[in-house]
């Protein structure tokens, strides 16, 4: 590379570097600082180092075990849920007419902020108003308090969850079924395979790598789930819906402004998904994507 | 059964499904829209009326601020100054970094990686420091301060985009220029820059989509309608037991509006970027 060549590389690339040593590694080596202090914004002499006490208190607070439980459950129920509906519903329109106008209107929700799913599940999921218990109430089931009840307020979460991103999951693998060349499938019927063993053995390992993609995006993004909650139940009744975030949040700054308690909750959480986040760089294939992989 | 016959009754089926499946899916929408339009005696009516018998638009006009929107407009002021700004910041320093990763490989694969991580990190982690760090420097409930902090998974995600479209520009017009004695910065900007408008729109639009519709950073870092973005103002409406729910859905619709549109507009780039061009259609 010349000389002239080097000093452009750097000098473009410089303004990113700078805002994100400011803007992201200053907060997190900060935040990771404070996770081993008892920083509390409504104590003025706060801010002592008391090493990992933090982290240990963790362990012995049900509530947080309760909320990471919670966001491990929106993951093990509404993701797969999702992988699922967006497989099943990528083979319903396909080849069907009008399918480029399906696919658009199936966008919709996924493009809805969380907040404002917050509100249409407010009123829809409402004990007295609720469209949902007047559905029930054609097949004679009594009205439910939806948010009222542990279950049944875990329930409308994941629901909604599901609602807003089976979409992502189906656009993943219907963009994938469009790629697997038609004659292979052909090919693979003239062999005498029929449609299943046809999906099996041909359809199958074209979509594979697309459907880890998903689920991992998926995984990462069910951690940070919050205005949905924010906006319902507000983590209740109790605490059965505070998610691993949303419990971050009272801890953090509604509550109790415990800085030095919510950081170790956030060091965690950030660990896990930057792992995610790397696994998810392995398998987009990222280098060759973007054509700066080494081989080339 | 012939097959014809027999094909055209499973196509049938497949229809009724799709309806079906899209009734439910968009169901929320509908039902925020509507009720946008419902007149008071309507919000919490059983048994629930499915379009407003009665529509009306005093919702939105109502001439006060608690079973009316009139409030609104310094929120979406808030809304529409913030989103903009990180479009614009997100686009240009976007490409800059964009054409000196996608050309010279910067840094390899160890800085990109980085910068794209930066999009899918959760926005709980930051906001905790940075509370912290803003209180000191005087950036809590101003536009600078959402701006800031919008930024980092704004350029994350404009790099990662305008890269794909810098590699699309032949590297032969590079070198032909260089050839007829331009620098590297006139290559840039009669030739990258002409030819990745395109790229450079297209982050512009789903930077502000994204920022339009963050709600947990907005919440924590403002605090009144001097800085304070349309989802925060949504949260703020549920007060009491009588909540107006045409007003709030009035203010939801508004809200999800712009990106309803702007999304389906530029679907394209909307779902290469959120896939991070695992797809591509």
């Amino acid at each position: 590379m010349s000389k002239s060549s080097r000093k452009i590389a750097i000098l473009f690339i410089l303004p990113v570097i700078i805002f994100y040593l400011v803007m992201a590694i200053y907060p997190f080596v900060s935040m990771v600082y404070e996770s081993f202090t008892n920083l509390n914004l409504t104590m003025p002499h706060s801010g002592q180092f008391i090493g990992l006490s933090n982290y240990f208190a963790i362990f012995q607070d049900p509530l947080a075990l309760s909320s990471i439980d919670f966001s491990a459950m929106v993951v093990y129920i509404a993701v797969p849920v999702e992988m699922v509906l967006g497989l099943v519903f990528a083979y319903l329109i396909r080849g069907l007419k009008g399918e480029r106008v399906f696919r658009t209107l199936f966008l919709i929700p996924m493009m809805i902020p969380g907040i404002v799913f917050g509100i249409a599940a407010q009123m829809i999921f409402n004990y007295l108003f609720g469209a949902a218990n007047y559905f029930l109430s054609f097949l004679g089931i009594q009205p439910i308090a939806w948010l009222g009840q542990a279950s049944t307020a875990q329930f409308v979460i994941i629901f909604l969850d599901v609602l807003q991103w089976t979409p992502f999951v189906f656009l993943i693998i219907y963009a994938g079924l469009l790629s697997v060349p038609q004659d292979l499938i052909d090919a693979a019927k003239v062999d005498g395979a029929n449609g299943w063993q046809a999906f099996l053995h041909v359809e199958f390992p074209t979509l594979k790598p697309l459907i880890y993609v998903a689920l991992i995006i998926r995984i990462i993004d069910a951690l940070k789930i919050f205005g949905k909650i924010y906006m319902t139940t507000w983590g209740g009744p109790g605490t059965a819906t505070s998610s691993w975030s949303f419990y971050i949040y009272k801890v953090g700054v509604s509550y109790g402004w415990d800085i030095g308690y919510a950081s170790a909750l956030a060091v965690i959480l950030l660990i896990v998904s930057t792992i995610l986040v790397n696994i998810l760089i392995k398998f987009l294939n990222l280098g060759e994507q973007l054509g700066i992989s080494k081989e080339t | 059964m012939r097959p014809k016959t027999k094909r055209r009754i499973i196509n049938t089926i497949r229809y009724i499904f799709t309806i079906l499946i899209l009734v439910v899916f968009l169901f929320p929408a509908y039902w925020i829209t509507i009720t946008a339009f419902k007149p008071s005696s309507e919000w919490n009516q059983w048994p629930p009326h499915f379009w407003p018998y009665h529509p009306t638009l005093s919702n939105f006009f109502g001439g006060n601020s608690v079973s009316s929107i009139e409030g609104i407009l310094p929120f979406l002021r808030n809304s529409l100054v913030v989103s903009t700004a990180v479009a614009v910041i997100a686009a240009v320093i976007a490409l800059l970094a964009a054409y000196s990763i996608a050309r010279f490989k910067t840094g390899g694969m160890g800085l990109a990686g980085w910068i794209i991580s930066m999009r899918m990190l959760p926005p709980v982690t930051i906001v905790i420091p940075l509370y912290v760090i803003y209180a000191k420097v005087n950036l809590l409930n101003t536009w600078t301060g959402l701006i800031l902090i919008y930024l980092v998974p704004a350029i994350a995600l404009g790099v990662w985009i305008l890269i794909t479209f810098i590699n699309q520009i032949p590297k032969e017009l590079d070198e032909a220029a260089k050839i007829d004695g331009a620098s590297n910065l006139q290559t840039f900007t009669h030739i990258i820059l002409p030819l990745s408008l395109s790229g450079f729109a297209a982050v512009m639009v789903l930077t502000f989509i994204q920022t339009w519709s963050e709600f947990l950073l907005a919440t924590i870092l403002t605090s009144n309608s001097a800085a304070q973005t349309l989802p925060v103002y949504l949260g703020r409406f549920i007060t009491g037991y009588n909540i107006a729910w045409g007003a709030l859905s009035a203010a939801g619709l508004i809200t999800m509006l712009p990106v309803i549109v702007f999304g389906i507009i530029f679907q394209r780039y909307l779902i290469r970027g959120l896939t991070f061009g695992a797809v591509k259609y």
